[in-house]
């Protein structure tokens, strides 16, 4: 009887589809199988198949954004259950482009794989100043801290966010990933970020690391 | 009969098209709409103020930006004053000029690459001074380069400043008309007061404009405040500009092409109409940078067919519209220079040429925009040169059709001694520099040695000779005094660790 929720459900994320995802999720719980079983045994089975099918190159990005977005549909549900429950789940990231910067579309795309990998995504969007990641911080509590900058210029805001940071006393609470087309793992060393990722599945695969995941 | 002239030498040119009249106009009248009924968001109050002021409807203001409708007469308005023909000359202005109209081509390098690689050594690393001064020298030294760009962000300087040491970097390696960056407006301020002393002053400015300024909106429908705060000073101080979207299809414009013309159009539209009301007659190019995104690994394509077919239709549409136009080719997403890079530029050279953009930018660029590479840079001058020669066409008259020196030599018989040979050859026949063509034995005797061999032999030849000084030591001194300034105004901003090197 379960078997066939989880098969159900993980084609459901295979194939993309948000409505059959969030229905099965809610059947599987009505029938009584536990959230920890449908994640493990339903949702995350198929991102993990969708993983192995974009590595190889048969599934692109547009798809893989579909199924992220199905395995959101999903957890939505599964998220207050499990969080009562204790399970430890793989938490919250802030997402943001930083001052001085209009680019948008590299932060959702890490955003968007980074919630296909079960994280609970806070997008504050691109320009943001390093007192507004601080605001975000206090307020939703995140593992995770992931900045993005497309230009040189604006890479400094990455430095000086830093910085605010350990000087809000809020460091320690925090683990920071940078990304963005002139980034790389030398910058990020030298700013004090904990991470750097070279694109989205790296990003969302050094989120899973950053919080003991993998 | 006579086709399609460039200001290469030509009787006849062979023509590549890929959008008909209709569809032209059905992509133009497309983006009046989405201009007027979408609207673009304008981060930038002076800008939204002066769009409102002259008919726009602007809505939805927040903070830092607001929605802006423009209706379809403005457009109108602004092209009717948008000049057809714009010239940039180089610092030698006797001696190097582009004629932006029309069919004219001029070929130049891309901009700003976080990275390069050292031609020596053969290493990837951070972009440094002495690599934009060496990479304007080549420039200097390529004969199908007409204009040049930073092929690399100077990263040994203070990180907010780049933009005046790049300048001075360029202006140390070619007197080639240069199209600059500017981190904002007061890195353009600076720049302009650079290029006075460079020139000889203001009023030798106005005559001869020695650079253009490239300006880029963010897709979808965006211009930050620094991107409207530049195009308004240079419509004030008769700076030409490129005013280049570089719309992704499938990520920030529909994956469609024709709906990534279309949204292109209408971001280089807001533009274009902005200058216009600050000053009409400001000059503009206007781009030429789309591509597709690599669907696996969500880059920006630089080699994509589907840029190449895209700049083709822009360019076609900016004839349409009497604008001149800013193309996109000698560029790869190969991570050196080797048969990728060279099957991707050779694609994207020929098709920019074949369809007649303006000023195509991007020649020396590896790894989608990221790395620079003399070697790209100096094969590309030979695939333009080729490229060049198809252009020039099969010209057909009296004298070409041979008649009579065919009759003269009869069946049998060679041309190999004949007048109409000697005359002739050397036009008519082009001749490689870099290709080789010996056979095995000439080959093996010359070395054996692969075209990236020869290519890589090629850069050091030119880096390695002895040059005079492009400027001398009083204005050297006088324009790095502005470049040390800007260093000294915005020391604030600036990270207290290296950044880069």
């Amino acid at each position: 009887m379960s078997e066939k929720v989880f098969e159900i459900l993980s084609t459901a994320i295979l194939e993309g589809d948000s409505e059959t995802s969030a229905a099965i999720t809610q059947q599987g719980l009505d029938e009584g199988i536990s959230a920890e079983d449908l994640l493990n045994n339903g949702l995350l089975l198929g991102m993990e198949e969708v993983g192995v099918r974009f590595k190889a190159g048969d599934m692109f990005v547009p798809e893989v954004l579909m199924s992220a977005e199905s395995m959101a549909s999903g957890m939505t549900l599964l998220r207050p259950i499990l969080a009562d429950a204790g399970v430890q789940m793989a938490g919250t990231i802030v997402m943001g482009t930083v001052k001085g910067d209009l680019h948008d579309i590299g932060k959702n795309l890490v955003s968007m794989m980074c919630e296909g990998a079960g994280f609970e995504i806070v997008n504050i969007g691109f320009n943001v100043a390093p007192d507004e990641f601080i605001k975000a911080i206090k307020e939703n509590q995140p593992e995770i801290i992931g900045m993005s900058a497309m230009l040189t210029t604006t890479m400094r805001s990455m430095g000086h966010t830093i910085k605010a940071i350990e000087e809000a006393g809020l460091r320690d609470q925090v683990k920071i990933m940078v990304g963005g087309a002139p980034v790389d793992q030398e910058f990020a060393d030298r700013i004090g970020a904990d991470g750097y990722g070279a694109n989205a599945p790296a990003s969302s695969n050094l989120a899973k690391q950053l919080v003991g995941l993998s | 009969m006579q086709v399609k002239k460039t200001n290469y030498l030509v009787n006849n040119t062979p023509t590549f098209e890929v959008l008909s009249e209709e569809e032209i106009e059905a992509i133009y009248y497309a983006a009046l709409t989405v201009l007027s009924e979408t609207g673009v968001r304008i981060y930038n109050k002076e800008g939204y103020d002066l769009a409102g002021a002259h008919g726009a409807t602007v809505e939805d203001v927040t903070d830092d930006s607001a929605l802006v409708k423009i209706p379809p007469e403005m457009v109108d308005i602004a092209l009717s004053t948008l000049p057809r023909k714009v010239v940039i000359y180089g610092a030698d202005p006797s001696k190097y000029k582009m004629e932006l109209f029309k069919n004219q081509i001029y070929f130049g390098a891309g901009s700003d690459t976080p990275f390069t690689i050292d031609p020596y050594t053969g290493d990837r690393r951070r972009a440094v001074y002495k690599d934009v001064k060496n990479f304007a020298r080549l420039a200097e030294a390529l004969p199908n380069l007409d204009f040049h760009m930073s092929l690399g962000i100077v990263q040994d300087s203070a990180v907010g400043t780049y933009d005046r040491w790049q300048y001075l970097a360029m202006l140390e390696g070619t007197n080639k008309p240069i199209n600059i960056t500017a981190v904002d407006k007061d890195g353009l301020k600076d720049q302009l007061e650079m290029a006075y002393i460079r020139i000889g002053g203001e009023k030798e400015w106005l005559k001869t404009p020695i650079f253009s300024l490239y300006i880029e909106p963010v897709s979808p429908l965006s211009h930050s405040v620094e991107v409207i705060d530049k195009l308004l000073f240079c419509a004030d101080h008769r700076i030409p500009f490129v005013y280049t979207p570089c719309p992704l299809a499938g990520a920030t414009s529909p994956t469609t092409l024709a709906g990534t013309a279309v949204q292109a159009l209408t971001e280089s539209l807001l533009g274009i109409v902005l200058s216009q009301l600050r000053r009409p007659g400001s000059p503009m190019i206007i781009g030429g940078l789309m591509s597709a995104m690599d669907m696996r690994t969500a880059i920006y394509s630089y080699g994509s067919p589907e840029m190449a077919l895209l700049s083709a239709a822009y360019t076609q549409i900016t004839k349409w519209l009497g604008v001149p136009e800013y193309e996109t080719a000698g560029c790869s997403d190969a991570k050196m220079y080797d048969e990728q890079a060279a099957m991707e530029a050779t694609m994207n050279i020929a098709s920019a040429a074949l369809i007649g953009g303006n000023m195509i930018h991007d020649v020396g660029y590896l790894e989608q925009g990221l790395t620079s590479s003399a070697e790209m840079m100096v094969a590309a001058d030979e695939i333009i040169d080729m490229v060049k020669r198809i252009l020039k066409g099969i010209p057909v008259n009296d004298d070409t059709k041979a008649l009579h020196v065919i009759n003269e030599i009869g069946p049998g018989g060679h041309y190999l001694a004949h007048d109409h040979t000697f005359e002739r050859f050397k036009d008519g026949i082009w001749q490689p520099k870099l290709m080789d063509r010996q056979n095995f034995e000439g080959w093996e005797a010359s070395g054996s040695k692969t075209h990236r061999q020869r290519v890589n032999e090629k850069v050091i030849e030119i880096l390695d000779r002895d040059e005079e000084p492009k400027l001398d030591e009083k204005m050297y001194k006088e324009l790095k005094r502005i470049c040390e300034l800007a260093d000294e105004k915005y020391k604030d901003e600036e990270l207290d660790l290296d950044m880069f090197v």
